[in-house]
């Protein structure tokens, strides 16, 4: 290798460790912010602690609305899974140009931002024969359409990648049922695309905080909402919450990165 | 008496005729061929005999039994195709075994007939493998082998080898065969390719836009073909129109004529002069391209010592038997 070639990757590294440290910066301070006893009039923390840590995993109120946003999101991405895995299976074996009208559907929870939608909800189920408003099903519903997205982008290119037509002909001269033949032929093919989508939507969701502050509030709070709600508090204390909450979604993320690798 | 036989078969989609009017039969243990172009309707038709597409009009007569109504699952046909369609999330016994579970046999005879027919398509120690780390030959041996493990009345062969390269094709194609004889097994076979048809049928039914143009054996298709699409389908025959033809054989012919490049000699003691205009060479055959009368022929020639090829510019003499010439619609 030249100089000058060596010299040109070096500058390349730089810029990409100079833009990784700018990005892990605020992360580092409140992580560091988190573990200190005392940050205000030096340099450097005066001392660590992981007092913050067990002041907030023992608070119930904090442990209550981990479970509340745990809730929320695995019920909306529940009702997301048998919802969209048999409308896309539908889609892609029997009415394949309906695909187009599904890109556009889905891309609607983006198109309207979420102050807006939420005015709307709010006015649509505050009362009349479904007053949602301040129950977590409010939630879980609105959830399902921003996972609808990712869950359909993620499987529909797994769908398209599989010969679903051969494969479903095949396993139905081999005396398989449309059900079985879906179930045991294809659904396994999707297990990838769907964990994906899966991951991916949970970490988005986890982290909502207009629906959930709007529409329900201190009623059923929510990690993000309670996070909103201890402000005023220490701020070692809500930098402990940001960093567990942003562990769980790391630890989320890691592992459907994992899976979303081949096996072999 | 015949094992499988179509009758008045036909399909449309609205005023879009893919085939009408198909019959043909097939005795136990024959391998019939759907020969044509693509576009033909031949693959839509085996489909409709899978059961997989639903017919107009039509009686399908299997072993006696009328299934045009019956639903795949019913049929007890089995079906191999271009894409080989195997199941990407199971093993190789998985997919072999497939059948077999659907079947609800019983878990020893399950194991057994698995093994079996793992064996018979030369896979043994395969099993545990998964489609994407198998060759292209060995996934379609696989799809093979899962279409037999059920004993279907009827083998249906969707372009099996089309996605094959040369080498793999010829010898899965004689494996296909050896093993269709062996088991005694009625089979279709559809391609668009005429050597694949010639080397593997019993019969051949030749087809064109959704109509049976001719059916017969292989070796009556080639040298009698009864149409111009026929002769042009089969083989590379030389056409020639009723005058052209008369000049050239010295005999009233009525209509057109066609005479394989084969059956023409250069070497002949007397008859029409002519002079050679160019040749290629396809292996084994010289193929001459010669000018005789204003007419242009193809000559086929063994291609037996590389000092004997004819150059541009070379006169010859040709020989053609009025035998070889038939006349087509």
């Amino acid at each position: 290798m030249s100089n000058a070639s060596r010299s040109v990757s070096l500058y390349h590294r730089l810029v990409v460790w100079l833009l990784f440290l700018i990005l892990l910066l605020p992360l580092a301070a409140t992580l560091l912010y988190s573990l200190a006893t005392q940050w205000s009039a030096t340099l450097l923390p005066s001392g660590l602690t992981l007092k913050w840590y067990a002041a907030l995993w023992s608070d119930s109120r904090f442990l209550i609305a981990f479970g509340h946003s745990l809730v929320v999101c695995v019920g909306a991405l529940l009702l997301a899974i048998f919802l969209v895995l048999p409308l896309m299976f539908v889609i892609a074996y029997h009415f394949p140009r309906l695909d187009a009208l599904m890109n556009v559907l889905i891309l609607l929870p983006f198109a309207v931002p979420p102050v807006v939608s939420s005015v709307g909800l709010l006015q649509l189920y505050a009362g009349g024969p479904l007053p949602l408003i301040g129950t977590p099903w409010i939630l879980i519903g609105c959830y399902f359409t921003i996972a609808l997205p990712f869950m359909y982008r993620a499987i529909s290119n797994n769908l398209q990648a599989l010969n679903v037509h051969d494969l479903m002909d095949a396993a139905h001269l081999l005396g398989a049922s449309t059900f079985r033949a879906a179930l045991l032929v294809v659904l396994p093919n999707l297990r990838k695309g769907l964990m994906v989508a899966l991951f991916l939507s949970f970490s988005f969701l986890i982290g909502e905080f207009v629906f959930a502050n709007i529409l329900v509030g201190a009623r059923y709070e929510t990690l993000q909402v309670y996070l909103y709600n201890m402000r005023n508090g220490s701020g070692h204390f809500t930098s402990a919450l940001v960093i567990s909450y942003f562990l769980v979604v790391l630890i989320v993320t890691w592992a459907a990165s994992g899976l979303s690798r081949d096996k072999s | 008496m015949s094992f499988l036989s179509v009758k008045q078969l036909h399909k449309s989609y609205g005023s879009t005729m893919i085939f009408q009017d198909i019959e043909f039969s097939a005795k136990q243990g024959e391998l019939v061929t759907l020969l044509g172009p693509s576009g033909c309707g031949k693959s839509t038709l085996l489909r409709c005999l899978a059961g997989l597409t639903p017919v107009n009009g039509g009686r399908i007569l299997l072993d006696g039994q009328d299934i045009a109504a019956l639903s795949p699952q019913k049929r007890g046909i089995a079906m191999v195709f271009q894409s080989y369609a195997l199941f990407p999330n199971m093993t190789v016994a998985q997919n072999v075994a497939f059948g077999l579970k659907m079947q609800k046999v019983d878990r020893q005879t399950l194991i057994r007939r698995t093994a079996e027919a793992v064996e018979l398509v030369e896979l043994k120690g395969f099993e545990g493998r998964y489609p994407h780390q198998l060759s292209g030959g060995q996934c379609q041996r696989v799809a093979l082998a899962r279409s037999l493990v059920t004993r279907p009345r009827l083998l249906l062969l969707d372009e099996p080898l089309s996605a094959l390269d040369a080498r793999i094709r010829r010898h899965l194609r004689e494996q296909i065969r050896s093993l269709q004889q062996e088991l005694n097994l009625t089979t279709l076979f559809v391609t668009h390719d005429q050597e694949e048809a010639l080397t593997m049928s019993d019969r051949i039914v030749l087809m064109q836009e959704g109509r049976i143009v001719q059916s017969g054996d292989a070796e009556t298709l080639y040298t009698a073909p009864a149409t111009l699409f026929a002769a042009g389908f089969m083989g590379n025959y030389n056409i020639l129109d009723a005058a052209q033809a008369s000049a050239l054989l010295g005999h009233n012919f009525g209509q057109q004529v066609a005479i394989r490049p084969e059956s023409i000699r250069i070497n002949a003691s007397e008859g029409p002069s002519a002079e050679i205009i160019g040749h290629t060479l396809l292996g084994n055959v010289i193929r001459y391209r010669v000018r005789t009368m204003g007419i242009e022929l193809l000559v086929d020639v063994l291609n037996h010592d590389a000092s004997a090829l004819r150059t541009r510019g070379t006169h010859v003499t040709l020989g053609i038997d009025l035998s070889a010439a038939r006349e087509v619609a």
